[in-house]
């Protein structure tokens, strides 16, 4: 069992590193701050085949292994979270359903464009009253001659301000059947399709997270994606791989703050030493390395798992849960090692701070991480 | 029918500086730590030869004389655009100065791509900082040559090119074959794309030469074939005795042109004591 | 047999006399080498109308001025030039060569040390010799954060390039004499490969960064592009350049060209004010040369502070300010 990265994934590391650093690094502050997604750096993170990293070759996409896809995330959630969130929201559960579940004909119309970034997906289950709860989802999808008309809105859509697709989970009632979820293709321009207010949140701020409303949206046959009734399927299909790409930007989270915290108590002196010589602060950046290593461990034997098509669900539970928790408690550190600075916009670690809270709540809350965890633990243990 | 341009980059894998944990007090460089890069001014040299392809149609083949790891700096070439690699490795190529290092990159392309209509190399390494193995290889390939070229414009066989030379601003021609060094200044290199990088691993082999396969004799390669010998390296002592001043911008400010109004009103011509009764 | 001459030689780079003075800090050194190898010194120089030059060396402390003359040479022609030289070194074999780390000069030393297989080391900030009376050439790497010692044990002539600046130039003596041997310009040269179709002084902007005495250089920690921008009206105050660092190009606080690091400008001010900066290698690497560095950063430890002459610890936005307001006091007119 070698642990050392390949020579493949070590450059894959250093040239989105390269890019991060250099396009992400001088704005990520800015555009937390004033909330503004940055179309510029974006255009070139078309070139780079940042938005089709899952998705086959022949629909324009890279194509990449899980690894090398959960380091990219990484290494742009180092920097920037906001945009890690977005290409990895965009490739998992945007294109992959699609890749996934969908006609040849769907795939052909849809992953090409998605794969070179003109058209950003979004992953719409969430409702007013549907969190954990996918079943329970409100929006309503009425069969008609050539469709379904689709009413209902969706909150806290990421990339909702800005995206090209959305698949939109909706329950159909049609008559004597039970009802059942379906997952539809909503685009941006179809008529009752529209974008609610940009969320204004405590991190993640540079992504337009937001609320879309379908009233009385005609969405055709061709835009229905898997068979009928096959949406909770397709849900947590999305969400097992979509596990990868959150714990990769939980563990970016984390890896950036860590590095601020230990750049910072070299630099800082008090008592005429630096503090990096204290014990208690050595203790905690120990404890962060581990951690860290640890998620990192966790995160690339659920990716092993993938590309080796064996089943990876409760091992991509297992790295969501687990880095999701340490991004929050280094960043928690990384604050604390800052001191009364750390507090301050000044330095970024409280822009760490904020955007790694969330990494427990979406994509499955850590409650249902271990859920799906300990099903399994119990599953298996007679 | 045109034939294509077959352009041959140099590449220099270089410690990557920004990693080298610096010792603030010894101010030494910690240098076994840090992993490979491209060296900046290849990068830019290797944009040329990129932009080239895309306007005139070129194979474009990348070589290095280097360790094993040097690998690593082909791969990323073949990433953004390049189509061959070389790696020239032997451990009786370690220790080369210039001249050694010229002499086998030359032979190696003449192995290699003997037909090369232009040779494109960074005008200086970011460790060395020589900025000798360009003119050398024009001198052991015994073609035209420019260094320091910031922009390039192919006709042709005629190439043309402008620099900025010690303070001239300067137009050459020349006929190629030849060979240019580029600097930092013009065609900002590119980022990485992710599928070029899937590809330059799965689709592409690196080739191997060894000193054997260059027919070069050993006297002539590595530290053997280097005239110069360096009898130590070290790091200059970086503690520097000097003046520390602290507290309000304002009373800084007045020290340090009360202090050394000598030496700043010297540098910058004019008069700053301070002339005024000051509270 | 060739004949050996226990001379040094210095190769007369006059083309940008006033603004570059190397030829005469390297005549300068060479004099002092020259004691200590009981040798003499003697200038080179190919040119067009170089008798102003020719003096100046000798004034300078050459024993003896190689020249040739000619139309064909008014302009700087690689080929041409590395010919003569090797002609020349041919039939005389001094012990040591030394040119100017101007831009011809990187480019020509390698090509006439190529040619004669021997060793060349460049940049080198020291030259000295030592008891077996070889030429050791301190020389740099990594943008001078660590140096070798170099030498050339068994080829001739040992060379070396040195950048402008390195050595002092020793006041001139016009009652010196020395001997001028004019060259006949060689009529059977090969033809010049690389043609120089133009070839201008580029017109005096205020000055260029790299020749500037005074630069102010700011980093990240200025802040804003908007602080960023008053170190603008603190250098029109003292006459000097702005530079910046990567980052804050990246940022577009300042256009590309400001870059000082070892992807952009390298520089050797009298004085440097760095702004806001922590010192990564990238761009210490390009001011090792300036003369006296006056830092100004929050943070006592960063390695830019370690460099400087004058560590200030402080916020840099403040101070610019705060100098700003000091100079207009004391700035008479």
């Amino acid at each position: 069992m070698d642990f050392n990265p390949c020579m493949k994934h070590k450059l894959v590391r250093r040239t989105v590193r390269d890019f991060s650093e250099a396009e992400l690094g001088p704005i990520a502050h800015e555009i937390d701050r004033d909330a503004r997604f940055p179309w510029e750096v974006i255009e070139k993170m078309r070139g780079l085949n940042y938005f089709g990293l899952q998705i086959p070759r022949k629909y324009g996409g890279a194509e990449v292994d899980s690894i090398s896809y959960a380091i990219t995330i990484e290494e742009l959630s180092r920097v920037c979270a906001s945009l890690g969130l977005c290409v990895t929201v965009h490739n998992s559960v945007g294109a992959q359903p699609i890749n996934s579940f969908g006609t040849e004909k769907q795939k052909e119309r849809f992953l090409p464009p998605m794969a070179s970034g003109e058209r950003i997906g979004a992953f719409c289950l969430t409702e007013a009253n549907a969190g954990s709860d996918a079943s329970g989802v409100e929006t309503n999808a009425v069969e008609v001659e050539d469709g379904y008309i689709i009413n209902g809105t969706k909150i806290f859509v990421t990339n909702g301000g800005i995206c090209g697709v959305a698949l939109i989970f909706a329950t159909v009632t049609s008559g004597t059947d039970k009802p059942s979820t379906n997952v539809f293709i909503a685009e941006k321009d179809m008529p009752g399709f529209s974008v609610g207010e940009i969320e204004d949140l405590c991190g993640m701020r540079a992504n337009p997270v937001s609320s879309l409303f379908l009233e009385d949206c005609r969405v055709p046959l061709d835009n229905c994606l898997g068979q009928s009734g096959s949406g909770i399927k397709i849900a947590l299909t999305a969400l097992d791989s979509g596990r990868i790409g959150i714990a990769a930007q939980a563990l970016g989270i984390a890896q950036g703050a860590f590095e601020a915290a230990i750049k910072y108590s070299k630099e800082r002196q008090q008592f005429k030493k630096p503090i990096s010589s204290f014990q208690t602060i050595q203790n905690y950046l120990a404890d962060m390395a581990t951690e860290i290593d640890a998620g990192r461990l966790l995160l690339y034997r659920a990716c092993a798992l993938k590309d080796g098509n064996k089943p990876f669900g409760t091992e991509a539970a297992m790295a969501k849960l687990y880095c999701s928790s340490i991004a929050t408690r280094t960043t928690n550190l990384a604050m604390q090692i800052h001191g009364g600075y750390g507090y301050s916009k000044e330095y970024d670690v409280e822009r760490y701070f904020r955007d790694a809270k969330v990494t427990e709540i979406y994509e499955g809350t850590s409650e249902v991480q271990r859920l799906v965890i300990s099903r399994a633990v119990l599953s298996q243990h007679t | 029918m045109t034939t294509m341009l077959k352009l041959v980059t140099c590449i220099k894998q270089v410690p990557m500086v920004s990693e080298l944990p610096w010792d603030p007090r010894t101010g030494r460089l910690k240098r076994n730590l840090a992993g490979g890069m491209i060296n900046p001014a290849c990068r830019h040299a290797l944009e040329a030869a990129l932009i080239l392809k895309n306007t005139h149609g070129a194979e474009i083949t990348v070589i290095t004389m280097g360790a094993d790891i040097a690998e690593e700096v082909l791969r990323e070439a073949l990433a953004m655009g390049a189509d061959r690699g070389i790696l020239v490795s032997d451990p009786k190529m370690a220790g080369a100065d210039t001249l050694a290092t010229s002499l086998v990159l030359s032979k190696a392309i003449k192995k290699a791509c003997a037909d090369f209509d232009l040779i494109l190399c960074g005008c200086h390494t970011s460790d060395s900082e020589t900025a000798q193995v360009g003119p050398q290889m024009i001198e052991e390939l015994d073609i035209p040559g420019v260094t320091y070229a910031d922009q390039l414009d192919l006709n042709g066989r005629l190439l043309s090119l402008q620099r900025l030379s010690d303070n001239f601003i300067e137009t050459l021609e020349m006929e190629l074959p030849g060979l240019v060094t580029i600097t930092t200044q013009k065609q900002a290199p590119r980022y990485v794309p992710l599928a070029g990088l899937q590809d330059a691993f799965s689709q592409t082999d690196i080739d191997r030469l060894s000193l054997a396969d260059l027919d070069l004799d050993s006297e002539l390669a590595g530290a053997k074939g280097s005239p110069t010998k360096i009898l130590k390296v070290y790091s200059p002592t970086a503690t520097k005795d000097n003046t520390v001043l602290k507290g309000s911008a304002r009373k800084i400010a007045q020290q340090l042109f009360d202090q050394f109004d000598d030496k700043i009103g010297g540098a910058i011509g004019k008069d700053i004591k301070n002339y005024q009764e000051r509270p | 047999m060739k004949d050996s001459r226990n001379e040094i030689w210095v190769f007369g780079d006059y083309r940008n006399y006033f603004q570059n003075r190397v030829t005469l800090q390297l005549l300068s050194r060479a004099t002092e080498l020259a004691k200590d190898l009981k040798a003499s010194v003697c200038a080179v120089v190919f040119g067009h109308d170089v008798d102003e030059w020719v003096n100046e060396y000798i004034a300078h402390g050459a024993d003896r001025v190689l020249v040739i003359d000619h139309p064909d040479l008014k302009c700087y022609k690689i080929e041409t030039y590395v010919n003569l030289m090797i002609r020349l070194l041919g039939e005389q074999r001094p012990e040591v060569l030394l040119v100017g780390a101007t831009n011809f000069g990187r480019d020509f030393a390698p090509r006439v040390a190529k040619r004669l297989k021997t060793g060349l080391s460049a940049d080198c900030i020291d030259l000295n010799i030592n008891e077996e009376g070889l030429l050791v050439q301190t020389a740099p790497s990594f943008g001078g954060n660590i140096l070798a010692q170099i030498i050339t044990p068994k080829y001739k002539p040992q060379m070396a390039t040195v950048r402008p600046g390195t050595f002092q130039e020793i006041p001139h003596d016009y009652e010196r004499t020395g001997e001028i041997i004019r060259i006949p310009m060689p009529t059977d040269l090969p033809r010049e490969r690389v043609n120089l179709i133009r070839s201008e002084r580029s017109p005096q902007r205020i000055q260029r960064i790299e020749d500037a005495k005074v630069v102010i250089c700011g980093g990240r920690g200025m802040g804003s592009k908007k602080k960023f921008k008053k170190l603008t009206e603190l250098g029109k105050l003292m006459n000097a350049e702005i530079g910046a660092t990567r980052p804050v190009v990246y940022a577009n606080w300042i256009e590309p060209e400001a870059l000082i690091g070892q992807a952009g400008k390298h520089i050797q001010p009298k004085v440097l004010f760095a702004f806001g900066i922590s010192g990564a290698i990238q761009h210490t690497a390009a001011i090792n040369n300036a003369e006296f560095i006056i830092a100004i950063n929050k943070n006592p430890n960063a390695p830019m502070m370690a460099m400087a002459d004058i560590a200030i610890v402080a916020d840099a936005n403040q101070v610019c300010l705060a100098m700003i307001k000091e100079l207009k006091i004391r700035i008479r007119g």
